[in-house]
């Protein structure tokens, strides 16, 4: 079945009115771009009475940046950031996520604030009505099984989304719209490790922009792919270096793809006043190694997806800290 | 896929289409993709997939290729959608079009609309463009035929023909 | 046959005759035609894997307003297949359902939300049989049959023995044996399945338009299904957005869909989504090979001895004839003394799989050259040494008695040599990156057609009136490689007119002469060679009126846009002209041509002899460049370098896309697709999870066209759109082992599997060194 659900389409012009509308209807959702959750509805996977349609607003659309940093609306599309100057000059990491996600026609669509809000995939859960019926549905949708991991408790859902890596690394943080005004928050505190509900916005929240901090250090992208367009990350690295004197000033490394979250990897502070040697190397592959959590969510093995992790975590690190990228790093991503 | 229930709440689209203003009431579910095929009769848009996967449906809305079967009709209100059947001047066939039959870009001809339009938005965005740039724009409409080799020479003959 | 090393290059080629229509949205695909009258078609498809049928009730899915028409099992008695030999399908189940997503009704109704409304609606009960999912759990002990008059499930079991194998390993200086595993794949067609079926119950005719490559085989099929005669059916082939042995058998919703149309009487359209496509199938299954090679030190073969399994799906479709390609396509490419070939064809609880592009050749070739390159490397030849030392000498027979009458392999080997710059390059690349070859072939026709009727192979007829138009009607489905621009060509060619002149009708049963199909690549041979007797019956026609007219003898005219005596130097006559006088007194030509592959060509005696053989083997040979980046195991292939003879080039510019497009499909197969399932459902139903690949990974080709010149061959042409297909997967998977020292046992090789593999030999190397350390 690829039927489109019935639903309603609400057109605010301005936050407000679309965090009223959203109030106002009790089964309704935002969409943004569209890419992922009307593929979702043609599955069948949920049936809101109502779609908010966020992009007739204008604020959503803008990114500006000054001394305080930059602010990215959550309403930009993916290619837009692409092509953005100031993401070129001071993000790299992000633009580099922008300008792999799936491919032209999704980029040109997809949004920033839908890219970070990206719902978890899992192989068991982005496929047809049919199909997950025929499976007696999962935890995550309708059933009460993760098939992924039968004897636990909770949804393993991977998160794909490729800004939010980068974002994080950067340290940056998102903004929030809701009944009770706006709220700013560190972006890793959007998610959860909970595949069925990784977000923690509250019902009638809304991310209006993600923010980051002036002065960032140099920072990369990249991720694991079976093929070179059209593809989901099965593990996908930022990495936010600074270095001073030869010696680590500042390191975040952040990932995607294998949580059910995005998340910064903890213990790089360790490496700060050491070099970017073999050791510290080793020592981040192992970080790395041990704190991602990969599920047998995609038709990549969990093995893999835990060492393509580390792997690139070790090769952006290693290529930052040389002060230039080389080859190798770029051709790992296609 | 084919009819919208008639339960569907429906609204006033005014779009640019082909270069023409017209008007129509679409449901608000309604998928370009299917406004295009089953209400403006231009089947040159293709469906190939179930959502998003194949490119075969790319129209440009504003000049930007996107995939018709991932966007709602209604939210093209007051835009211009191009398809296929739009790049034909005058009854001739565009440099595009002209190209990919002379060097074979189309074999079974399918995921031709899609790919041409994708190529257009390129050509528009950057006249000079290099294989790899090609390469990446093409990317998203999926060929089963050709191996791309033949589109990517299509695409670069065009761009040395004068618009 | 020497190979003339310029020809096909230097010709033109010709663009698609309906090319226009195709790039400027004008043609309509069968989704593309006029249904806003029709009633939509949605199918019921079982959730269950394997089971009896104990309760189907459809009585609250009729009861639904809108719903015209339903069809279940009941309404079709018959069974159905492309094998004579081997229908053991039903359009819609009966009694049992032996896969996930097997069609069990289906729903005609007034629009699609009231047809998937009802199918809610339908009663489905059954009582749960054992499901095999993998050929071993299907062929193990005490495993329940899928079908009762096939015990242990095997479909069909081979076993050929030509020459003395024993013989040929003891004479061997190097014997080596390994185990290859293909992954099951699809031909993803971007275009998915559809039909139109149009009932009309006054007249009691059917009308079928379909996305078939076979409409005969679809005419036969609707007939038998719905016991009407075959003089009630008309069938009728749309544009077709590509098939690759998608549609070389008769599907399922095709008959459900014509049973719809009667059931409600009235016209239905299908579109089967694209995880439907997945579910319908019938693609190249999952293999295990293994196979022991015999060598001796020059690197001549001196036996051979493969076993292959194939997971074939729930049903038969065309898996005896897959499983017997499997083992005839060892032979024919090299001289091989003796061989020994084991082939099982195993049912199991999945989508029936059929005929893909290479139809059985391609897994078997891949171990085969896989193991070529290794058993080289054990004896320190070159991959190309050792192809050249095992070449066949044209005209021969193989062992298995197949004809081969054109060979240009050799020919092919020294221009991928030479444009890879082989010699210079081999061995001196930097690690991680590596060369790679591998040689391939295919048939050019199967020279024996499955419904064997003692009719020609194929049949042309020509029509030419007052109006000088010269029409060609065919029956060939033209499915995007180009058939009907080949006629066209083969016509003009033949009489030396402008192309332009010519008129192609292709597939409608109503007027085009009945064609076997396109499959096994038999259009060019067979209906090229039927298009030029066609037209030379027509040339002899307009000579003898041009040689009234021009007062010459017939012998001295030249045929044309205008006719000569001589060579122009005396009198000429435009081709108008010839016509008005060619058609005094005869009124309207129709002339008919034929082509037949004579008894010699038919393949040996012994069972199953007839598949493989064919007129003519097209032959390739290719070299692939790969970088592999061992730290996230993403292979890139950076060049190929690929040369097929297809005996002529009758349309270059057709070859080199059938090339290009036939090596990037063996591409897809060596790097990124594969449908596997969970418990029977599938894990790559869609475009996303089947990663067909696209133009960013996508390398560049650099093709090369051979011409070998077959004695037998429309203007000395064979196959060309197969043929190459076969040989990428080795030859990557040869690169692979180049370029980082692993040799990759398992297809597709992603990087999970390269990085695993990784992961082993480090595992490997650890344990020796720890052995070491110990003893």
């Amino acid at each position: 079945m690829t039927l489109m659900p019935e639903f309603e389409l609400a057109r605010p012009r301005d936050v407000g009115e679309a965090i009223a509308a959203r109030h106002e209807h009790a089964g309704s959702r935002f969409i943004a771009g569209g890419t992922d959750l009307l593929v979702q509805l043609r599955h069948g996977i949920d049936r809101p009475d109502v779609l908010i349609d966020l992009s007739a607003i204008e604020e959503l659309g803008k990114i500006t940046s000054g001394p305080g940093g930059a602010r990215i609306g959550a309403g930009v599309s993916i290619a837009a950031l692409a092509r953005d100057a100031t993401m070129a000059a001071n993000y790299r990491a992000v633009k580099e996520a922008a300008e792999m996600i799936a491919a032209p026609g999704h980029r040109a669509m997809g949004t920033v604030g839908g890219n970070l809000c990206l719902d978890t995939r899992c192989i068991f859960y982005n496929q047809s009505e049919w199909w997950r019926r025929a499976n007696g549905y999962c935890l995550k949708h309708r059933g009460d099984v993760c098939h992924v991991a039968p004897q636990g408790q909770r949804c393993h859902a991977a998160f794909a989304g490729d800004l939010a890596p980068a974002l994080l690394a950067l340290g940056a943080e998102v903004e929030i719209a809701g009944t009770k005004g706006r709220r700013r928050m560190p972006l890793g505190d959007l998610y959860v490790e909970d595949g069925r509900a990784h977000l923690t916005l509250s019902e009638h929240e809304l991310v209006v922009a993600a923010h980051l901090p002036p002065d960032p250090p140099p920072s990369a992208y990249s991720k694991v792919c079976v093929r070179g367009a059209i593809d989901y990350p099965l593990a996908g690295v930022a990495v936010a270096l600074g270095m001073n004197e030869g010696v680590v000033k500042s390191l975040q490394i952040a990932l995607t793809g294998t949580n059910s979250r995005p998340f910064v990897l903890s213990g790089t502070d360790a490496m700060v006043g050491r070099p970017i040697d073999e050791a510290a190397l080793q020592a981040i592959e192992r970080l790395v190694q041990k704190q991602v959590q990969p599920m047998r969510t995609t038709n990549a093995s969990a093995h893999y997806r835990r060492l393509a992790a580390a792997a690139l975590a070790r090769r952006l690190t290693a290529a930052l800290g040389i002060g230039s990228r080389p080859d190798a790093a770029v051709s790992a991503v296609r | 896929m084919q009819t919208q229930s008639p339960r569907s709440r429906k609204r006033l689209l005014k779009l640019k289409l082909n270069g023409r203003w017209r008007e129509d009431a679409v449901a608000e579910n309604q998928l370009l993709v299917d406004y295009l095929r089953d209400v403006a009769g231009l089947t040159g848009v293709k469906t190939g997939c179930d959502g998003g996967e194949c490119g075969a449906c790319t129209v440009l809305v504003d000049g930007e290729a996107v995939p018709s079967c991932i966007t709602l009709a209604a939210r093209c209100h007051e835009q211009s959608v191009e398809t296929i059947e739009g790049l034909i001047q005058q009854g001739r066939p565009n440099r595009l079009q002209r190209s990919f039959h002379e060097k074979l870009g189309a074999q079974c001809g399918f995921c031709t609309p899609g790919m041409i339009m994708a190529a257009e938005a390129l050509l528009r965005r950057n006249p000079h463009p290099n294989d790899g740039e090609i390469r990446l724009a093409l990317s998203g409409n999926l060929c089963r035929c050709t191996g791309y080799i033949k589109i990517i020479e299509s695409v670069r003959t065009a761009a040395e023909t004068p618009a | 046959m020497s190979a003339d090393p310029t020809a096909g290059a230097k010709r033109p080629g010709v663009p698609l005759i309906d090319g226009i229509e195709k790039v400027t949205g004008r043609a309509r695909y069968t989704a593309d035609l006029m249904h806003a009258d029709a009633l939509v078609g949605r199918i019921f498809r079982s959730p269950f894997s394997h089971g009896e049928i104990v309760r189907l009730d459809v009585s609250k899915a009729r009861a639904v307003e809108g719903v015209a028409g339903i069809v279940t099992g009941t309404d079709c008695p018959h069974g159905y297949g492309v094998l004579p030999v081997a229908m053991n399908e039903y359009p819609l189940a009966r009694g049992r359902v032996r896969y996930r997503g097997e069609p069990v009704a289906a729903v005609a109704a007034i629009d699609a939300k009231t047809a998937e409304q009802a199918l809610e609606l339908i009663e489905f009960e059954v009582r749960e049989l054992p499901a095999y999912y993998t050929s071993e759990e299907a062929r193990a002990p005490g495993a329940i049959p899928l079908h009762d008059d096939k015990p242990g499930n095997l479909e069909r079991e081979v076993h050929h023995h030509f020459g003395d194998v024993s013989r040929g390993f003891a004479e061997a200086d190097l014997v080596r044996e390994e185990r290859i595993s293909c992954a099951e794949i699809n031909h993803a067609q971007i275009e998915p399945h559809a039909c139109l079926a149009d009932y009309d119950p006054m007249s009691g005719r059917l009308t079928m338009q379909s996305v078939s490559q076979v409409g005969y085989y679809l005419h036969l099929m609707l007939a038998r299904c719905l016991e009407m005669d075959t003089s009630r059916i008309r069938v009728v082939k749309p544009f077709i957005g590509g098939g690759f042995g998608a549609r070389v058998e008769v599907l399922n919703f095709e008959i459900v869909t014509a049973l719809l149309a009667r059931a409600a009487s009235g016209k239905v359209m299908m579109q089967l989504t694209r995880e439907e496509n997945f579910l319908t199938h019938r693609a190249r299954p999952q293999t295990d090979i293994r196979l022991k090679l015999g060598m001796r030190r020059d690197g001549r073969i001196t036996a051979c001895d493969c076993e292959v399994v194939q997971r074939g799906g729930a049903y038969a479709g065309y898996g005896i004839v897959t499983i017997l390609y499997a083992g005839a396509l060892l032979q024919g490419l090299y001289d091989i003394p003796s061989i020994k070939y084991d082939g099982y064809r195993v049912y199991a609880n999945l989508p029936p799989c059929g005929a893909m592009r290479g139809h059985g050749s391609v897994n078997t070739r891949h171990a085969f050259e896989c193991l070529l390159d290794r058993m080289a490397r054990d004896l320190g030849l070159d991959p190309f040494a050792v192809r050249r030392a095992n070449l066949l000498r044209a005209p021969t027979r193989t062992l298995n008695d197949l004809m081969v009458n054109s060979y240009g392999l050799e020919e092919c080997l020294e221009r991928v040599e030479s444009a890879s710059k082989w010699r210079a390059r081999i061995g001196k690349l930097p690690r991680g990156k590596g060369l790679g070859m591998a040689c391939s072939h295919y048939v050019s026709g199967a020279a024996k057609p499955i419904h064997w009727t003692g009719e020609p192979h194929a049949a042309v007829n020509v029509r030419l009136d007052f109006d000088g138009g010269i029409t060609a009607l065919t029956g060939a489905a033209d499915i995007g490689q180009g058939s009907s621009t080949m006629v066209a060509i083969a016509v003009a060619e033949t009489l030396g007119v402008s192309i332009e002149r010519v008129r192609v009708v292709a597939a409608d049963s109503m007027v085009t002469p009945k064609d076997n199909g396109a499959y096994s690549s038999r259009i060019t041979f067979m209906v090229g060679n039927a298009a030029i007797d066609a037209a030379r019956k027509l040339k002899a026609i307009l000579i003898e009126a041009a040689a009234r007219k021009l007062e010459a003898r017939p012998e001295d005219i030249e045929c044309g846009e205008a006719f000569r005596v001589g060579h122009g130097a005396q009198s000429s006559l435009p081709f108008a002209e010839i016509v008005k006088e060619a058609l005094v007194d005869r009124g309207p030509i129709t002339v008919s041509g034929a082509f037949t592959c004579p008894p010699e060509a038919q393949g040996g005696k012994h069972r199953g002899g007839a598949v493989g053989s064919t007129m003519g083997f097209s032959y390739a040979a290719q070299v692939v460049e790969v970088d592999v980046d061992e730290a996230t195991g993403v292979v890139r292939v950076d060049k190929v370098w690929a040369a097929l003879d297809c005996g002529h080039a009758i349309n270059p510019l057709a070859v080199e896309g059938q090339i290009e497009g036939s090596v990037w499909m063996g591409m897809g197969q060596a790097l990124s697709e594969e449908t596997r399932y969970v418990e029977g459902l599938p894990l790559h139903a869609s475009l996303l999870e089947y990663r067909v690949p696209t133009s960013a990974e996508s390398p560049a080709i650099e093709v090369q066209i051979v011409e070998s010149h077959d004695p037998y061959g429309p203007f000395g042409a064979k196959e060309a759109s197969e043929g190459a297909l076969a040989g990428f997967p080795p030859a990557l998977v040869n690169a692979v082992a180049n370029a980082i020292g692993i040799d990759m046992d398992e297809l597709p090789v992603t990087p999970d599997r390269i990085v695993e593999a990784l992961v082993e030999r480090r595992r490997r190397a650890r344990l020796a060194t720890a052995q070491r350390a110990a003893s």
